[in-house]
């Protein structure tokens, strides 16, 4: 810690004048998202672009919120996102733990098939999915989306959890073993908590994608009522014209819970830095 | 205090996977009604009538259209449902695959065939008697967009075409009094604005959409007319002068980059009013676009400018077509009936979406000057054709001719290999 | 006692025996959760995908699709739109994943030590992230529009060249347009997973090196690079395979254009399969763009995993 502490004045100087430069460069797009949102399509997309919107109004946001039932499919995110999310840490991270600390029959190709669940494209997939869930009685219904959502993420969310889960120290697996503590009790009480900057990671994650999804999200919800948030913001793209103003508010209510979500997990970096492998 | 982020995890899925239940039990999935006429029908439709959060269009159907309709049809409601319009297709596509079709669509003109191809589509002309009646009354390019293999797939529901719009500040500076009416009459603009840093004509791309007015102008055709060969008609001298005259122009830099895709110059929508561009071709939904973004911008229409061929442009619009899947096919054709109908294409009229039945556009270009300029250029304009493979089309015809234009290739030579490459097409089809 | 000895023998090899084999049971058992639904939702379509790439695929429900063999795959191999398509995305890949790689350890590194700014700091450099793709490809194609910023900057305020480059009218020039967007959006992803990362590492081994007279990059390079290893060999294999499945930003910023020169591989399969219809042939893309992309990450893997085992 006392290492920490002595950076020299110069250095501390330079960081944050490179931080902050990063940051800026960063987040320019995103004020110009959030400065569009308040201007009246007359003022949309100048060139060059006009970062104070001058006039400002309201308008876009009265429209989005009143012009569909947006409080209701801002509901069915918030519902298939979180559920998505946390039914896919949990099972990914079982799955990583199997790669990461057994040795078995058939690992080395059940990996490789994990893997190359990250490369199919997606599109590709949606035809024989949507056969599937018809068969399931899975269209036109949010569990339709879940169980595909949280399908479509093992991959990558195992993938990432991996990683972090070899870099685990193996005398600790050993000790546990010698308490007499079982495969789950290993996995629950010791693999859990030491990896929380990792899970905090995946949750950020997979809950982002789940939010963004699309296509999915297209091909098997039918009734309005059951629209999630994406569907709801492409219909404000026109056939012969969009009205920018629209689609960028209704992408700022989008995107504030992302960052509400992120905020609330990144502090697990931190507690994963006190209570982390060093202290084993 | 240090709550563990499993706990976190378990302690929220179980709150949202009740959120998510009871949000699911509210509305049961609409089942398969009884097809039969006594009891009640459920008709969905897919659209696109949204148009970018413009809900003047949605409004009609949903709140007056619609309404009247069901009054008039005891026993048969129609759920309307808006797709977001670049997602139609592949949502028809998908719907397609897995047996999962609305009864009713309001799909694009280019789509019909391709999906009639498939055997998506219900031929109209074989399940309603009254087809020749509905078909006579509307415009024959408009109708010809439904044609596939010898028959009908679905009736026009509304259309547009494109005129040359330009603007007083563009006349007065190249010193002319009316708009370009002829292919002579752009030449000599071009001369006339030569140096003042104004584009005598723009237009973002070179597939059938932008490049065929110039084309069917200048005399020239695509293929003959039972879509059998292009070879001979797209690379006939007729074809090849029309677009060597755009050629011309380009190449003296009348004509900006944006025609060979470069998608960072200025669009025609704001090149125009801001004086950038002298003349383009546009549909009539540029009048709102403008009156919202550039109020102070009075556009003038006028015809394609004619060539040897007279003054031809290309339709656009929807048709209204039958999912062969339907379980309700007399009361989808009764709804498709009624779209024909003054009440339903004057109402979509005053919304933006111009008639395809030829005396209600009379009707509404009486009541819409604005809209007068399309009504007419309407009556002679042609459809693209009418095949399972028009995207394609489009991509050959952008594809060969963007080295035209850029100089690596002749006109001549990049039409001769775009219409044996259509010939393949129709070949195939 | 020998009596007493012998009859428990057997009990005693009958729970060992039970536990052998529950052991041998424990890894599926974590397993099956996920690759059950893997497997159902994932691997079956993608097989079902691959089946209909030797198949001149009907989509209409029911109908009857040609079987023709290899006949999409060889369409490819004389398809020049493909092998553009399949080089425009390799340079994508090139271009775009070095400088999310250095960049976002950079950032990582300079936000790993605690302080009152660092969330603020973490939010901000992840923003791009959540900016959706289209309001970030949208807003690229007015930075790089012929009258747009960067073209000001260059032209006006750095005096480099005369500011009036189209740099979406051709194709390399749209290539590093799109380049910069991917890697505008990458760096806070990138950033994220090192943070992760850098959060296991030892503080004693940091410290012990410092000790040592180590300097910040002999500390970088013996401590932190072989602590993140397994990291790292993640963030690259994710980055190549993002980089090959690059779509939305060219479809947006581009469409293709001009004349098809800025196709890329995803691009060109969306077009054939749900503008042409063509499901059959933008199956057999998607099947030759995974081969590829498989074969290049098992390549990676290797390179990751022997070092790292030399170092055990």
């Amino acid at each position: 810690m006392k290492t920490l502490q002595r950076t020299r004045p110069a250095a501390a100087v330079l960081r944050h004048m490179l931080l902050a430069v990063g940051a800026l460069v960063m987040l320019t797009p995103f004020v110009y998202m959030v400065s569009t949102s308040f201007k009246s399509q007359a003022y949309v997309l100048t060139i060059p672009p006009q970062f104070v919107p001058n006039p400002a109004t309201l308008n876009n946001y009265i429209q989005v919120l009143t012009t569909q039932d947006f409080a209701a499919y801002f509901m069915n995110s918030v519902a298939v996102a979180t559920t998505s999310t946390v039914i896919s840490v949990l099972i990914s991270s079982m799955t990583a733990y199997a790669f990461a600390r057994f040795r078995f029959a058939g690992r080395e190709l059940l990996f490789r098939l994990v893997l190359v669940g990250l490369m199919v494209p997606a599109m590709m997939l949606i035809i024989p999915q949507f056969i599937i869930a018809k068969q399931l009685g899975l269209i036109d219904s949010l569990p339709g989306l879940v169980v595909f959502y949280v399908a479509g993420s093992i991959s990558l969310n195992t993938f990432l959890l991996l990683g972090f889960f070899q870099t685990i120290e193996g005398e600790l697996f050993e000790a546990m073993q010698v308490d007499g503590a079982n495969a789950w009790t290993r996995y629950w009480r010791l693999v859990m908590p030491l990896s929380t900057p990792a899970l905090a990671t995946t949750t950020i994650f997979t809950f982002l994608a789940t939010w963004d999804e699309f296509a999915w999200a297209l091909t098997i919800i039918n009734d309005p009522a059951k629209r999630t948030l994406p569907l709801a913001i492409e219909l404000f793209q026109g056939q012969n014209a969009t009205q920018w103003g629209l689609v960028f508010a209704a992408s700022v209510i989008a995107v504030l819970p992302v960052i509400v979500v992120f905020l609330i997990f990144q502090k697990y970096f931190v507690q994963g830095l006190s209570s982390g492998a060093v202290k084993g | 205090m240090k709550r563990s982020l499993p706990v976190l995890m378990v302690t929220s899925i179980v709150t949202v996977t009740a959120l998510a239940l009871a949000g699911c039990s509210g509305s049961p999935s609409n089942g398969a009604a009884s097809g039969s006429a006594t009891e009640p029908v459920t008709l969905t439709m897919w659209g696109t009538y949204g148009n970018g959060g413009n809900t003047a269009q949605t409004d009609v159907l949903n709140k007056t259209l619609i309404p009247s309709f069901e009054a008039s049809h005891p026993g048969i409601t129609v759920k309307y449902v808006d797709i977001p319009y670049d997602s139609l297709k592949q949502k028809l596509t998908t719907g397609a695959a897995g047996g999962e079709l609305p009864d009713l669509v309001r799909s694009d003109i280019g789509w019909v065939a391709q999906f009639a191809s498939l055997g998506v589509l219900a031929p109209l002309d074989q399940k309603m008697s009254d087809f020749t009646t509905l078909s006579g009354a509307v415009y024959p390019g408009s109708l010809a967009t439904n044609a596939w293999n010898g028959h009908y797939y679905g009736l026009p529901l509304d259309t547009n075409t494109r005129v040359l719009i330009t603007s007083q500040a563009a006349l007065t500076a190249a010193g002319m009094t009316k708009p370009p009416a002829t292919f002579d009459d752009l030449k000599a603009m071009a001369t006339a604005l030569k140096g003042k840093k104004i584009a005598v004509f723009a237009d973002s791309g070179l597939q059938g959409w932008n490049i065929l007015p110039w084309i069917w102008s200048g005399g020239g055709e695509i293929t003959d007319p039972k879509l059998t060969k292009s070879t001979g008609y797209l690379d006939g001298p007729q074809s090849v002068a029309a677009v060597q005259m755009l050629v011309d122009l380009y190449k003296q830099g009348a004509i900006p980059n944006l025609l060979t895709g470069n998608a960072g110059a200025t669009s025609t929508s704001d090149g125009l009013p801001k004086g950038q561009y002298a003349t383009i071709l546009d549909g009539p939904w540029m009048h709102d676009i403008w009156k919202g973004q550039y109020p102070d911008f009075t556009p003038i229409y006028a015809p394609v400018p004619a060539g040897p061929g007279g003054s031809i442009s290309v339709v656009g619009g929807e048709d209204i077509v039958i999912p062969a899947t339907t379980t309700h096919m007399d009361a989808a054709a009764q709804f498709v009936r009624y779209t024909q109908s003054d009440e339903f294409q004057l109402a979509m009229a005053k919304v933006g979406q111009m008639p395809v039945v030829q005396a209600a556009g009379t009707k509404a270009a009486a009541a819409d000057p604005a809209s007068a300029p399309f009504a007419t250029q309407l009556a002679t304009a042609r459809p693209r054709l009418a095949i399972p493979q028009s995207s394609q089309v489009d991509t050959i015809l952008s594809t060969e001719l963007t080295p035209a234009f850029t100089g690596t290739t002749t006109v001549q030579a990049a039409l001769t290999s775009a219409a044996k490459q259509i010939d393949a097409l129709l070949a195939s089809k | 006692m020998t009596v007493r000895a012998a009859a428990e023998a057997p009990a005693a090899a009958r729970t060992a025996r039970r536990r052998r084999l529950a052991g041998r049971a424990t890894p599926y058992l974590f397993l099956a959760p996920g690759l059950v639904l893997f497997g159902g939702l994932i691997l079956y379509p993608m097989a079902r995908a691959f089946q209909m790439s030797f198949y001149d695929w009907k989509v209409l429900a029911g109908a009857t699709s040609t079987f023709i063999g290899l006949d999409n795959y060889a369409r490819a191999a004389g398809d020049p739109v493909f092998w553009r398509g399949l080089a425009n995305s390799g340079v994508y890949m090139a271009l775009s994943v070095p400088p999310q790689i250095a960049l976002g350890l950079l950032i990582a590194m300079l936000l790993k030590a605690k302080s009152p700014s660092q969330p603020v700091y973490r939010v901000l450099f992840y923003l791009p992230v959540i900016t959706s793709w289209v309001v970030a490809s949208l807003l690229f194609k007015y930075l790089f529009a012929d009258k747009g910023l960067i073209n000001w900057a260059l032209g006006d305020v750095l005096h480099l060249g005369d500011g009036s480059t189209s740099w979406l009218s051709s194709r390399w020039t749209a290539l590093v347009a799109i380049c910069a967007l991917g890697v505008w959006k990458g760096i806070g992803w990138s950033m994220m997973i090192f943070l992760a990362a850098l959060q296991g590492v030892p503080q004693s081994l940091e410290e012990a090196a410092t000790m040592d007279g180590a300097n910040r990059w002999q500390r970088f390079r013996v401590v932190t690079v072989p602590a993140i290893r397994p990291t790292l060999g993640f963030v690259v294999v994710m980055l190549v395979i993002g980089g090959f499945n690059v779509f939305t930003s060219v479809l947006l910023m581009t469409a293709g254009g001009p004349g098809g020169q800025t196709e890329v591989l995803l691009t060109y399969m969306y077009r054939q399969a749900f503008s042409n219809l063509n499901f059959g042939y933008g199956s057999a893309i998607a099947v030759l763009l995974t081969v590829i992309v498989f074969v290049l990450t098992l390549i990676q893997m290797r390179l990751f995993n022997t070092s790292e085992k030399d170092e055990r």
